[in-house]
């Protein structure tokens, strides 16, 4: 199998990327990227037995190149505090309501949880799967999720998490 | 937690958040599974916040459904599939042209048919879209198609508006072929498409992939009506792709295509069964 059998992967991917990054151009951007990396870095990919094989890794090169785009954005403490606090690493919504819509709180939380909350939930990725794919332990995938979803349910809640999203906003600006 | 062997209620259990996670995302082996049920009943704020996330999980799956049945856009299918020359149109003027001169490696239907020369050098771009939608679409279990076998009348005539021309879903039941459905795509220039796809009781799967091609006349290639095969003596274009066998032709203002991961002959035969259904 060349390259082109990452094509029935492609709809799944956009999904995610869609999710991730709350933004349809930059989600096919992110896709598109991912493609031609796997393309180019054709020859490291190892067929596994169980099929997932190849979608794991193109979930792997996807989470590395997003992680990349976000390290442009912020400096390297405030991406430790990414998987300390609630400082969103984007806000599209100037103005926070109380309660958000799934869609809101999703894109309230930061990016690391998001991936770990749309692996699993969405991607339906074993925690071990999705441990893989970001190259990390479970344990630190199981905290994720945990996080992730108690955040979900704060903002979707109205509940004050951590950081106040003024905070946040407030925080971004200065940088 | 470990010791989750008993199903006796001494030793009292007690699910770790893991546990609940894991519960709420189907990856706990059944009897744990189980025991957490049992523990919810009986744990009212954690059933509560249990059912939040098993909401979220729903939510997310829900939020993202409608991005599987989009078409893959074209810089993507170019990255991942060869493209041999930079203008679509223009491969697909070459393609015509060739078609009709014969020099594409055209080949006449015989019952030996078996030492064929694969694909030639160029197909036309529909070929290439229809080879696509067939590795995109066949794996789909839940989102093959968008409308239903079912809903078929309205599935045809959905699709024969959308592409400008009446349409036929032919039938092969007889041959042991039943509709899953179809769907509507977007070819290279953004021109719809249908695709129907059938499968087998034992799973396999092709797909009918029509283009609406230009009108003859018009600013754009003008199609070679001669590229129709003759019913008594079809014949077919084939490609071959990333394992899939296609068979293509054009009749009237369509383009046909033909995509299964079957042996040749039994493509052949489909196609020699759907073709005078289809044609005018």
């Amino acid at each position: 199998m060349g390259p082109e059998g990452t094509l029935p992967h492609i709809p799944r991917l956009r999904r995610y990327a869609r999710l991730l990054t709350g933004d349809a151009a930059r989600a096919d951007d992110l896709v598109q990227d991912t493609l031609e990396r796997a393309c180019r870095k054709w020859s490291l990919w190892r067929p596994s037995p169980d099929g997932q094989g190849l979608r794991g890794w193109l979930l792997s090169i996807m989470h590395n190149h997003f992680l990349n785009q976000i390290r442009d954005q912020l400096s390297e403490r405030d991406l430790v505090e990414l998987d300390d606090s609630n400082q969103p690493v984007y806000d599209p919504f100037l103005h926070t309501p109380a309660r958000l819509d799934l869609q809101q709180a999703l894109a309230q939380l930061p990016a690391l949880h998001r991936e770990v909350v749309l692996l699993v939930c969405v991607e339906e990725l074993t925690y071990a799967e999705a441990a893989q794919v970001l190259g990390v332990p479970t344990g630190t995938v199981m905290s994720r999720l945990s996080r992730g979803r108690e955040s979900l349910r704060s903002l979707m809640e109205g509940a004050p998490t951590g950081a106040q999203p003024e905070q946040a906003l407030h925080l971004k600006r200065v940088k | 937690m470990r010791d989750s062997k008993t199903m006796h209620t001494d030793p009292p259990y007690f699910p770790t958040s893991d546990d609940l996670h894991a519960w709420v995302d189907g990856q706990l082996p059944s009897d744990r599974a189980q025991a957490v049920a049992d523990w919810l009943q009986h744990h009212p704020v954690e059933a509560e916040k249990v059912a939040t996330w098993r909401a979220q999980r729903l939510g997310l799956q829900a939020l993202g459904k409608s991005t599987l049945d989009e078409p893959v856009p074209l810089p993507m299918q170019h990255t991942v599939l060869p493209v041999r020359t930079a203008w679509p149109w223009l491969q697909s003027l070459a393609a015509c042209l060739l078609l009709a001169l014969g020099f594409t490696g055209g080949w006449t239907l015989r019952p030996t048919a078996t030492q064929l020369v694969g694909a030639p050098t160029i197909s036309p771009v529909f070929v290439r879209e229809a080879i696509a939608a067939h590795a995109v679409y066949v794996p789909e279990k839940r989102h093959a198609v968008e409308v239903g076998a079912q809903e078929q009348e309205h599935l045809v005539q959905w699709l024969s508006k959308r592409l400008g021309k009446p349409l036929k879903a032919p039938v092969l039941t007889d041959e042991g072929w039943s509709l899953v459905g179809g769907r509507l795509l977007a070819g290279e220039a953004g021109q719809p498409r249908a695709l129907f796809m059938y499968e087998t009781t034992s799973g396999e799967r092709i797909t009918l992939h029509v283009s609406a091609l230009p009108d003859s006349g018009s600013a754009t290639a003008p199609l070679p009506t001669t590229l129709a095969p003759n019913p008594g003596q079809s014949a077919f274009q084939f490609a071959r792709a990333n394992g899939i066998e296609t068979f293509y032709w054009v009749e009237g203002p369509f383009g046909y295509a033909l995509s299964g991961k079957l042996a040749r002959a039994q493509m052949a035969m489909l196609a020699d069964r759907i073709y005078p259904q289809l044609s005018h």
